[in-house]
């Protein structure tokens, strides 16, 4: 008896052993330390703080009348034609003295990447007055940059890599602005008397793109024409009342990018095309079904748009944005009065034609534009393409001629580019090959990324702090 | 009144141990002095040579590696949309883990007021695989960028990562001025 409980106890013995490392392993977790990585951790507030009450463009300051009218004008962003091609027949510099360029006037601003729109002779800028903590649509002289007046409204704004960066846009009757947190001004352009003001987060619960807004405003004759988002995606607001025309309905919530409005007619029709956040889409700009969506697609969806789509005469439509998202190319399809778009090209930012910030440019058949800095090898290089091979570099500049996310422009057939740096660069625009006639260092710049404005052979540029003029004229 | 000194022997042996002692103080001086002024290398990263291949996290002797990620917090944007925390084309800008670039979570990311969100490297957890510092630079003010801790470097004579690296930015610094942060580090002229 002795023995088989001896027995026992042997065999029990390795039993509850084996039975207690089994509990001890069950109960291990040797992931017991690790921390679960889940949305919320940041201590980011469920909502952002209630909307600030802005008296929109209350202020106003005339310092002078009397200005030198002037011919020609740069009425927005991409210049009258859209297409960021400067049409005079001014002949412009293709190489510059040993001392550069002719600098006509300087600017101090408030930080922020707005460029400007110049209309006969008068320049207007958004600006951002840190001091007075005040958006505020500034007029200058361009030749002489002599202030002529002001109107501000106050409000309270962070930097965020910059504060204003759009440029107003400028027609005989008007002058129409957009500042960083989505406050509209219509002004009368002959006196700068107020017309109205939107606050378009308020009025259509939109939400302020990041870094604040980026999109330039579009004046379509007597209409205003702005990308709101929100409870609607495109408004039509008529310029002299102020009253809203018509509205896009915005099922999908698509949101407000920095990308701007083009206008483009195809197969006769008039839309508008715009790259939101969420997708981009084509509105009928005239007719009965004014703002009514012609045709739309989701496919082209990233959360940061800034370039502006670049239409082709055939009905090609050039899509691009920042932050690893690449490119897009669709062709626009009409039959019967029905369009649809279908995609030809999708491709990652080092796999093609690319762009982070600026708009490429159509040229006389060919696509120009700089790459983003992910774009492998050809980064910050600028590239000519076909739109035929949309993927295919025809040239780059080159490893030793880099540039940044500042603006390009043609003109007097030359290829003018800034960089970061305020290097400005004179280019031929050849389709072979790529060929530099002058760089000149214009001043120590920094983020010098607000589009040109070039009007009577004056072309206008700036950094983040200075905006100058400069005389580009041969 | 003068009386000439006379040195006797004990004089002379006093004199001898002075001078012997005066000797050995300078010499233990001098070598104290050659000792502090004789310069010592390390290995740094020049971060404005890097070109975030990715290399440092497996080629250091050690494992981590003693490359890690440092923040320089005055050139940084505080952005919402950081592209050194956030993968690109993230499904959502948060903290979620499938959102994150860093494949450690090595990033801790905070609000501090809108629209500002401080981001601050967990050096236990970095391994210094640069991916951070590829997406700053790409698409930020690259205020993220590679070191070499010298808590950790062995300091190897032959240190494998600098055999290895592409861009050739891992190079011999004075030990005593080991680290090249940017924003206190000027960009060499021509890089």
């Amino acid at each position: 008896m002795q023995t088989a409980t001896k027995h026992n106890l042997f065999l029990l013995a390795p039993l509850i052993g084996a039975l207690a490392v089994l509990a001890w392993w069950l109960a291990f977790d040797p992931s017991r330390h690790f921390e679960v990585n889940v949305p919320g951790m940041d201590n980011r507030p469920d909502s952002t703080a209630a909307l600030e009450e802005v008296a929109i463009g209350e202020h106003f300051q005339r310092f002078s009348t009397a200005f030198t009218s002037m011919p020609e004008s740069w009425p927005r962003f991409r210049g009258a034609g859209f297409d960021n091609i400067c049409k005079s027949d001014i002949r412009l510099l293709d190489k510059f003295s040993p001392s550069g360029p002719k600098v006509l006037w300087t600017k101090e601003l408030g930080e922020g990447h707005a460029g400007a729109a110049i209309y006969e002779g008068a320049v207007y800028v958004l600006d951002y007055d840190e001091e007075a903590r005040a958006d505020m649509l500034r007029c200058f002289e361009l030749k002489t940059g002599k202030e002529l007046w002001r109107r501000w409204h106050n409000i309270n704004l962070k930097r965020n890599h910059g504060l204003s960066r759009t440029i107003p846009a400028v027609n005989e009757k008007y002058i129409l602005a957009i500042g960083p947190a989505g406050h509209v001004m219509c002004l009368s352009r002959p006196t700068g008397d107020l017309l109205w003001g939107l606050d378009i987060s308020r009025a259509y619960d939109s939400e302020i793109p990041f870094w604040y807004t980026g999109q330039c405003p579009l004046l379509d004759g007597e209409e205003a024409i702005l990308a709101t988002g929100g409870k609607a995606l495109l408004v039509g607001v008529d310029c002299a009342s102020g009253e809203v025309l018509w509205e896009t309905p915005n099922e999908k919530g698509w949101k407000m990018s920095h990308s701007s409005i083009m206008p483009f007619e195809f197969k006769g029709m008039k839309m508008y095309v715009y790259s939101a956040v969420g997708g981009v889409a084509g509105i009928a700009a005239e007719g009965p079904d004014k703002g009514k969506v012609l045709w739309a697609t989701a496919q082209w969806n990233h959360s940061v748009v800034a370039p502006s789509p670049v239409c082709l005469p055939d009905g090609r439509i050039f899509l691009s944005a920042g932050y690893g998202a690449g490119s897009m190319f669709l062709q626009l399809k009409e039959k019967d009065g029905a369009f649809e778009v279908e995609v030809l090209a999708e491709y990652k930012p080092k796999d093609g034609l690319s762009s982070e910030q600026q708009t490429p440019i159509y040229y006389d058949g060919y696509l120009y534009g700089i790459l983003p800095k992910d774009a492998g090898t050809l980064r910050n290089e600028l590239v000519c393409v076909h739109p035929d091979n949309i993927r295919q570099v025809v040239w780059s500049s080159g490893k030793p001629n880099r540039f940044g996310l500042g603006p390009y422009m043609i003109a007097d057939n030359k290829l003018y580019i800034l960089d970061d740096h305020a290097v400005l660069t004179i280019v031929n625009p050849s389709q072979t090959r790529y060929e530099q006639l002058d760089q000149v260092q214009l001043f120590d710049g920094f983020d010098a990324w607000a589009p040109f404005a070039l009007a009577d052979g004056y072309l206008i540029l700036r950094d983040s702090r200075k905006m100058i003029c400069i005389d580009l004229r041969a | 009144m003068g009386k000439d000194k006379i040195y006797n022997r004990r004089d002379f042996l006093e004199s001898g141990m002075r001078l012997s002692l005066a000797l050995a103080v300078g010499a233990v001086g001098g070598m104290a002095i050659g000792k502090a002024t004789t310069e010592d290398w390390v290995w740094q990263i020049d971060p404005f040579a890097c070109t975030q291949c990715g290399r440092c996290a497996d080629e250091c002797v050690l494992s981590p590696s003693a490359v890690k990620c440092v923040h320089a917090f005055d050139l940084c944007g505080y952005c919402d949309l950081c592209g050194g925390y956030l993968i690109p084309g993230a499904n959502e800008i948060s903290t979620g883990a499938e959102n994150q670039l860093c494949p450690t979570s090595a990033i801790q990311r905070k609000y501090i007021e809108d629209p500002y969100f401080e981001y601050i490297i967990n050096e236990e957890l970095c391994i210094g695989c640069a991916k951070c510092v590829k997406g700053c630079a790409s698409f930020g003010n690259g205020s993220l960028h590679l070191q070499i801790k010298h808590s950790l470097c062995k300091n190897c004579n032959e240190c494998s990562i600098a055999r290895l690296c592409p861009s050739d930015a891992i190079k011999r610094v004075p030990a005593s001025s080991p680290y090249l942060v940017k924003g206190g580090f000027v960009e060499p002229a021509g890089s």
